[in-house]
């Protein structure tokens, strides 16, 4: 069931009003989830454009709309999650649109084919997980104060005068907890990464996105060992216990471990 | 060219919450290959709706914060329910108009948070642009 020759006569001949958004490249062998829903709205049919041993997933987008509401967004991942706990994936960034089926057969597959298909194997039978971790406010505040004197006479100064008269002590005890937190996000983090160490080939740690984040770290790792990270990050929990939450997601497509090196474009 | 397994780098930020639509954002924002560069000639450019990512920034505003909590962590823990947690309302919404403008000043669009984080993605300028225009 070639896609490439109904995809290609739908946008051909008149003025273009569609084009072929490319999610990833897999393949030629896999196939798409049943549930799979594309990005646009309607959302687009999620299919395969194939070419030797490789494909794309893409569906059919109409271009008189801007991509990336949350359900774009959403459909994005889903369409290259969904696949990557039966394959490996290559994610596009969001956003990849070209003019035709044609185009992406043979711009994107034929021309890079043996590039994508060593890349592919390189990643077959491993899938990205990431670990969030996010302190608990209160239980974190009080490890602080409790590990800092400093913090606790500025507690005490800024409650024993109005709140007008404390905000020199409020900026100072602001400053220190917020690079206390630096610190054992820090630390942590590499705690995480140690524990990790065995089961992931490679690690990204990516940069906090909440000032109560404690790590935040995409891993690649072996789908079979699933079980081993969920087991290291359980080990986790119960020495932290209520100092932090700790969420695994995955597997997911290798978003953070995929790199086009094109030297000179 | 190659297409190589190997760590990114940094990532965008996203939403505070840990709602699906922020781990999301946090996961395929400015992630994943560039399409332009692979397909240059039939490439479309299509308008993507500006997406804005929470950065944390050290700043006055989150020194205030941090503070506040944790005088309403006091609070909470050595005084009577009731009259207490209204004055720590009270508190908050005053500083918080006080501040209003370094939070705004600490907001940041995700393109200069990449540009920051990964100067050497330059393949990203397609994207980042049509997410500056909206």
């Amino acid at each position: 069931m070639t896609t490439s020759d109904q995809l290609g006569d739908q946008a051909q001949g008149t003025q273009r009003k569609s084009g072929i958004y490319v999610y990833g490249i897999v393949p030629a062998d896999a196939r798409v989830a049943e549930d799979a829903r594309g990005v646009g709205d309607p959302p687009g049919k999620v299919e395969v454009i194939r070419e030797g041993h490789v494909g794309a997933l893409v569906s059919e987008v109409q271009l008189d709309r801007a991509l990336g509401t949350p359900d774009d967004l959403q459909a994005h991942e889903q369409v290259l999650d969904s696949t990557a706990s039966t394959a490996p994936v290559l994610p596009m960034r969001f956003g990849a649109v070209l003019t035709d089926a044609d185009s992406v057969a043979s711009e994107v597959l034929r021309d890079h084919h043996d590039e994508f298909a060593q890349a592919l194997s390189e990643l077959k039978g491993r899938a990205e997980y990431i670990v969030k971790g996010r302190y608990n406010e209160n239980a974190i505040l009080g490890e602080v104060l409790s590990e800092n004197e400093q913090a606790q006479a500025l507690r005490d100064d800024i409650r024993s005068k109005p709140e007008d008269a404390s905000r020199d002590s409020q900026m100072a005890l602001g400053e220190i907890i917020s690079n206390a937190i630096e610190t054992k996000r820090q630390a942590d983090t590499q705690t995480v990464v140690s524990a990790l160490e065995g089961v992931a080939s490679h690690v990204n740690v990516r940069p906090p996105t909440h000032e109560y984040d404690a790590t935040h770290i995409a891993v690649l790792a072996e789908i079979d060992r699933q079980s081993d990270v969920e087991q290291a990050l359980n080990q986790l929990r119960e020495n932290w216990g209520d100092r932090m939450q700790l969420r695994l997601l995955g597997p997911l497509a290798a978003y953070d471990f995929v790199v086009a090196d094109a030297p000179g474009g | 060219m190659t297409t190589a397994i190997q760590p990114a780098g940094g990532g965008a930020g996203g939403g505070g919450s840990s709602s699906g639509l922020a781990d999301v954002i946090d996961t395929i924002l400015d992630k994943g290959l560039v399409i332009d560069a692979y397909a240059r000639l039939s490439l479309v450019g299509i308008e993507i709706v500006s997406i804005d990512a929470r950065v944390v920034v050290a700043s006055v505003d989150t020194y205030l914060r941090f503070a506040q909590a944790v005088n309403r962590l006091q609070i909470s823990e050595t005084e009577p329910k009731g009259l207490p947690d209204l004055t720590g309302q009270a508190v908050r919404g005053a500083a918080k108009s006080k501040t209003q403008s370094a939070l705004d000043a600490a907001g940041q669009k995700v393109s200069d948070f990449i540009s920051q984080a990964q100067p050497e993605q330059q393949k990203a300028t397609r994207v980042q642009s049509s997410r500056e225009d909206k």
